[in-house]
């Protein structure tokens, strides 16, 4: 195993976790919102491509939109049950909602998927890249980019534009914000939209990398978490680091200590972290 | 609270002690009563046990306001526990008991130090995630079973002295799940009217209020989390011995949303409203079974519509229904 491999397996892992964390990111940190139907959302991304691909025989590129438009409608439609509860900001209902929404997600899924493993055709994942003794694949490279390009993209739209202050001021008190003018139901329903699409192409990207199954809940994405905490919860910035920073702690992890206990691995340092900076990385 | 209580007449609580005595006696024949057949005796023992578990979530979720999503893992070290102990070195039931209480509090003790400065979604996350961990751990380290978990274990022995109880059938255990469950009550009943009780839920309701009269959060939270585990921690204990195998399976989301929509079913705060939560949602899987996928879509929707319309569960709309019409 040498240093310069597990580097790029870290840049690998790292930007596939940060792509899967962005939805989450913005949704947290702009809207202060949970949602742990975030894996079955994952899971469904990914199985909505699946079958536009395999049974409708769409391309890649174009499965990747179904994917991210039947998200949003679902979005709207889920965030549209949570309505009150979010306008309310009973945070504690929200969990559990959501959380139920996730196990109708995971059951519907099974029902209309069906059970078995599936594996995601991407050309690119067998389209290798060897420099010297370096490998990676085509898919890495997309991911990679992919993810650059829309942290910088929604760091943009939020710091810069008038709607990314429409939704900070909605963040900060949505009530406040009524008074304003500003409908802040749209604006909620806006961006949990958001983060379903942005979530399926989280998934549509990285699943090609491992078989997929209606099953694969929350422990698929339990990474993502981890990144958002450690970033400090909503910073767009502090995720896009703690992701790759994640990614290259567990390749290393992975390589030189214990493969099998790399989750285990990442929630100490995150536990080391709540007990030293619980606000996280980012905070000042 | 005790100078703004009034003390109980006498005559009150004799009616309210037969009450409690009649129905515990009922309580215990329902099995005959329900024809006293071995699916009667194992759908209520099964109910026992879950429920059990679910009062472990229910002191979190209704007197500190907080979900925790890491109460499986309490679950999980019950069973472990219990199936280490007795299979490896033949130990008897007290003994597992005690080790499963044991495992339980340092293991919440540790998650609620390293918790305690984090609130709502951070703490809930954070108590999956190590939920999560352990399952990893449980999955890859043989010693304890591994993926295969511990297959075989041995009836349940709880020696007293003079005799010894041995519940090798789903008859036999029915009695150490029901005392089981009205201890769990009994200790649910005082804790409601404890200083803990009375001082986390206001911590709760009104964290300065709180402080101001001299109670600090953190303490309270710490105490009833950790005294919150090991009543998930016995259940998972009773289950191992019902089941007689162990595996990673503890771990599912399963027994996680059920805990939960146990408790919000019903309504917070209400002291058999967990019971009778469960008691419906088992009934349904065991009785009303649709397969599966379709037990998860019901068991998520009941959680989502009881949040979104009724959040104070069907307490709540009955007693919205009756103030409507009077």
């Amino acid at each position: 195993m040498n240093i310069a491999q597990q580097i790029v397996n870290g840049l690998v892992l790292g930007s596939g976790y940060a792509c899967i964390a962005l939805g989450w990111t913005i949704l947290l940190g702009v809207a202060r919102l949970v949602n742990f139907a975030h894996g079955q959302l994952y899971m469904l991304g990914a199985f909505v491509t699946w079958y536009a691909m395999t049974r409708w025989g769409m391309p890649y590129p174009v499965a990747i939109v179904a994917a991210i438009v039947a998200l949003a409608i679902l979005g709207a439609v889920m965030q549209r049950a949570m309505m009150g509860l979010v306008i309310s900001q009973n945070l504690t209902s929200l969990m559990i909602v959501t959380l139920g929404l996730g196990y109708i997600l995971q059951g519907g899924s099974a029902l209309i998927f069906g059970g078995n493993p599936q594996t995601l055709p991407g050309t690119l994942s067998h389209a290798k890249v060897e420099l010297g003794s370096l490998w990676f694949t085509w898919q890495d490279v997309l991911v990679l980019v992919a993810t650059l390009l829309l942290y910088g993209a929604v760091w943009l739209f939020t710091q810069r534009t008038r709607f990314g202050s429409v939704i900070r001021a909605v963040a900060e008190d949505p009530k406040l914000a009524e008074l304003f003018g500003i409908n802040a139901r749209v604006v909620y329903l806006l961006v949990f939209m958001f983060e379903c699409s942005a979530v399926a192409l989280g998934a549509a990207l990285v699943a090609p990398r491992s078989p997929i199954l209606t099953s694969m809940g929350f422990n698929e994405v339990i990474m993502t978490f981890v990144v958002v905490v450690l970033g400090g919860i909503g910073s767009i910035g502090g995720a896009l680091l703690a992701g790759l920073g994640l990614g290259l702690f567990i390749a290393f992890f992975g390589a030189y200590v214990a493969q099998a206990y790399t989750t285990a691995a990442a929630f100490a340092l995150l536990l080391a972290l709540l007990v030293i900076r619980p606000a996280g990385l980012a905070a000042k | 609270m005790s100078v703004i209580e009034t003390p109980p007449s006498p005559s009150l609580s004799v009616m309210r002690a037969t009450a409690i005595v009649a129905l515990a006696v009922t309580g215990f024949f329902l099995p005959k009563l329900f024809g006293g057949t071995s699916v009667a005796y194992s759908t209520l023992t099964t109910i026992a046990i879950f429920a059990v578990m679910c009062y472990g979530v229910d002191i979190v979720l209704s007197y500190l306001g907080e979900v925790s999503l890491g109460h499986t893992l309490f679950w999980a070290i019950g069973g472990y526990a219990a199936a280490n102990l007795s299979v490896k070195y033949g130990v008897n039931g007290w003994v597992t008991a005690l080790a499963t209480i044991a495992i339980c509090l340092v293991a919440a003790a540790f998650l609620g130090v390293v918790t305690l400065r984090t609130r709502e979604f951070v703490f809930s996350l954070v108590t999956y995630a190590a939920a999560v961990v352990a399952y990893e751990i449980a999955f890859n380290w043989d010693a304890i079973g591994g993926s295969d978990g511990i297959v075989g274990i041995s009836a349940l022995k709880l020696p007293f002295g003079f005799a010894s109880f041995s519940g090798a059938s789903q008859e036999e255990l029915w009695p150490v799940a029901f005392a089981l469950l009205l201890l769990t009550l009994g200790f649910i009943a005082r804790f409601r009217r404890s200083k803990l009780g009375t001082s986390a839920l206001m911590v709760q309701m009104n964290p300065a209020l709180a402080t101001s009269l001299g109670i600090d959060p953190r303490r309270v939270r710490l105490a009833v989390f950790v005294i919150s585990a090991p009543i998930t921690g016995l259940a998972g204990w009773l289950y191992a011995y019902q089941r007689a195998y162990v595996g990673p399976d503890m771990f599912e989301t399963y027994f996680l949303v059920m805990m939960l929509t146990s408790v919000v079913l019903i309504g917070r705060r209400i002291l058999l409203g967990p019971l009778i939560g469960i008691a419906i949602l088992i009934a349904q899987q065991n009785l009303l079974s649709l397969g599966g996928d379709w037990n998860k879509i019901i068991l998520g929707s009941v959680l989502v519509v009881v949040l979104v319309f009724w959040p104070s569960g069907l307490v709540g709309l009955f007693r919205r229904l009756v103030n409507n019409r009077s």
